[in-house]
């Protein structure tokens, strides 16, 4: 992987030179709605970034998101309603073109293994997804700041990417300095090498000395909330299955489904089909197992039949299904559900909860 | 152009059977290479409507048709049964691993069915039929609820002529005419022709039915591993991706639909 310095005038030149190829989308700034305050006198930025499609953005508006993005990178590999054939003629598959994403965050890299085992793996490969994923090019940025709701390095994966990008951006004084870490990267980065000088020493030392900041302060931060350590996570999901966690914190769920849909490895879906004339086509919708239905079958029984089976299913896939299957909890820290919940329902709360049933019993 | 795993093949409807008032046999005849293991099963398209997972009723050995037999019970299935030979239907599949034939060899088979569930018994009946001689003894009970929700009840008097072959039916009511046993399947379950040392136990029905009948055999002696049981799950994909139907760590569509007890036991609430 080679590191070069680009400076701080030339990023609108690196954004117009990967739109010459891609569909490009950029951060933006917004004021959201999204505001869990920090309860112990830590002073939390609250303000939101929006990945926007480059043409639509005005210049100004672009900047450099300190940390992810409100909508999960998935959505951007699987599309929240699509058409995925029609039957039983037609349909030559997919074109489209690629996306580049820019400000992409080491949580949302995590979340990608997790899609690529559902979607890449197993007996048959997602078509759609597989191209969208192999033409996408992906530009992650270190994290310089985090939210409240930010809880990454609970589980070790660090607010900086070295790994699973094609370009990665870490701002240092006057500029950025941009690995290029893949061929494709490489085509691109080669063709401005104008722009481009080698990062000096002096250069990486300084943005190893910003990282190992952010990653102190998330810990501190970190250290209030008390989230059980990534090797427990299976232990205490599978033991806490009769915990009254569960339904104390279903008591404020609205049944939204927005921390299914915020949610960075979610990828539960529907397949569905519709009827338009003569030629009926099926389309993929996301699903997830917090909505009433996702797992009745046609006879009408529901194994999942009240709120808190659903909450309980959700931990039960993420923290056991996965670490069985893939090594791995299904869960990347981003804390998106917890800014999503209008019932405040927090999943660094559950875990602890769950973790102290198990080792602290209280008498 | 690229396979679309998700795009169905066209079956034209071949014959319509009528098993029983809510019970119908569709024959269908694909129009594409298609053939399926024993205990595999397939999603099944009513154009327009929408997919649902399906288990062949039929005998694998035949290759260029194949049986679905389906209970009226919801959106796709009461659509289903307004549909007449020659008109189409999709299928994508076989999918999951279906039962494991070879361990079967050698032993007598015990196969418990109750109402639609002995659908894919039917397929398993039929595969076990076909080398009936590597098999040592096939023991069929089914449960129905009432004489007239006896699926395939005009050919099991045919299935019971088959050498190494014994077949009790129950019904849970019964009516004057019904000359056989009336009871819950469970209460078929004592006294029977197996030995216990070298069986196979094989459950497909409703999930309450199959609740009672592996606790059953379990009491009878059969050893956790020795219990196949079919998990009914919404499977929407059928290829591990969609999420629907795990069963603790596994996925029905993928790992199953046939597990084993030992498999299953120690998963909260699989009968619900």
């Amino acid at each position: 992987m080679d590191t070069y310095f680009l400076k701080q005038e030339d990023l609108p030149r690196f954004y117009e030179r990967i739109s010459q190829n891609f569909e490009l989308f950029v951060p933006v700034k917004v004021e959201s709605s999204f505001k869990v305050k920090c309860e112990y006198g830590f002073s939390l930025p609250t303000e939101d970034y929006l990945l926007k499609k480059y043409p639509e953005a005005n210049k100004e508006e672009i900047v450099f998101n300190e940390y992810r993005s409100v909508e999960p990178v998935r959505a951007f590999f699987t599309h929240f309603k699509e058409d995925i054939c029609s039957y039983f003629k037609g349909n030559g598959g997919l074109e489209e073109k690629p996306v580049a994403i820019c400000g992409v965050k080491n949580c949302d890299l995590f979340a990608l293994k997790i899609l690529d085992y559902v979607f890449l793996g197993g007996n048959e490969e997602d078509p759609a997804y597989k191209a969208r994923r192999e033409n996408a090019l992906i530009v992650a940025s270190d994290c310089t700041a985090f939210k409240e709701v930010c809880f990454c390095r609970a589980f070790e994966i660090d607010p900086f990417a070295c790994e699973g990008f094609d370009f990665n951006l870490s701002p240092i004084s006057n500029g950025y300095l941009l690995d290029v870490a893949t061929k494709k990267a490489k085509l691109i980065g080669d063709s401005m090498m104008d722009m481009l000088t080698p990062a000096s020493f002096g250069q990486l030392s300084g943005r190893s000395a910003k990282r190992d900041s952010v990653v102190s302060r998330i810990d501190e931060h970190l250290e209030y909330h008390k989230i059980p350590k990534k090797e427990a996570l299976q232990d205490i999901v599978v033991s806490g299955f009769n915990s009254p966690v569960w339904n104390e914190q279903m008591k404020t769920c609205v049944e939204c489904g927005g921390c299914i849909f915020i949610c960075d490895t979610c990828h539960c879906f529907l397949l569905f089909d519709e009827k338009e004339g003569e030629n009926a086509k099926r389309m993929r919708v996301w699903d997830g197992c917090l909505l009433k239905n996702f797992s009745t079958v046609a006879g009408g029984a529901n194994p999942l039949k009240s709120r808190y089976m659903r909450l309980r299913n959700r931990y039960m896939k993420k923290f056991d299904f996965f670490v069985s299957n893939l090594g791995f909890q299904g869960c990347c820290g981003c804390g998106r559900c917890i800014d999503v919940c209008p019932g405040k329902i927090d999943i660094r709360y559950i875990l602890r909860k769950l973790y102290e049933e198990k080792h602290i019993p209280s008498n | 152009m690229k396979k679309n795993i998700y795009r169905p093949i066209e079956a034209v409807i071949e014959d319509v059977i009528t098993e029983t008032p809510a019970i119908k046999t569709f024959v269908l005849r694909p129009k594409e290479d298609f053939s399926f293991r024993t205990g595999q099963f397939v999603e099944m398209t009513v154009p327009g409507v929408g997919e649902g997972p399906f288990t062949p009723s039929s005998n694998p050995k035949i290759k260029d048709r194949f049986d679905l037999t389906v209970m009226n019970v919801g959106c796709i299935t009461s659509k289903l049964h307004k549909m007449k030979p020659g008109e189409s239907l999709g299928i994508r599949g076989p999918y999951g691993k279906g039962y494991p034939l070879d361990t079967f060899k050698g032993k007598d088979i015990l196969i418990v069915g109750g109402g639609v569930g002995l659908a894919p018994l039917r397929s398993l009946l039929f595969s076990l039929f076909n080398d009936i001689d590597d098999y040592n003894k096939v023991v069929l009970r089914c449960g129905a609820r009432t004489p007239n929700d006896i699926v395939y009840k005009n050919v099991i008097p045919e299935w019971a002529k088959t050498k190494k072959t014994d077949i009790v039916i129950s019904v849970d009511v019964g009516e004057p005419s019904w000359k056989g046993k009336v009871g819950l399947v469970t209460t078929i379950l004592n006294d029977l022709p197996v030995n216990l040392k070298n069986a196979v136990g094989i459950v497909c029905g409703p999930p309450i039915m199959m609740k009672f009948v592996t606790l059953k055999l379990l009491d009878l002696g059969f050893k956790p591993k020795d219990i196949y049981l079919s998990m009914e799950k919404n499977m929407s994909c059928g290829l591990g991706k969609c999420g629907h139907c795990r069963v603790g760590k596994f996925y029905a569509c993928k790992d199953g639909p046939v597990f084993t007890y030992e498999e299953l036991k120690d998963i909260h609430d699989i009968w619900d």
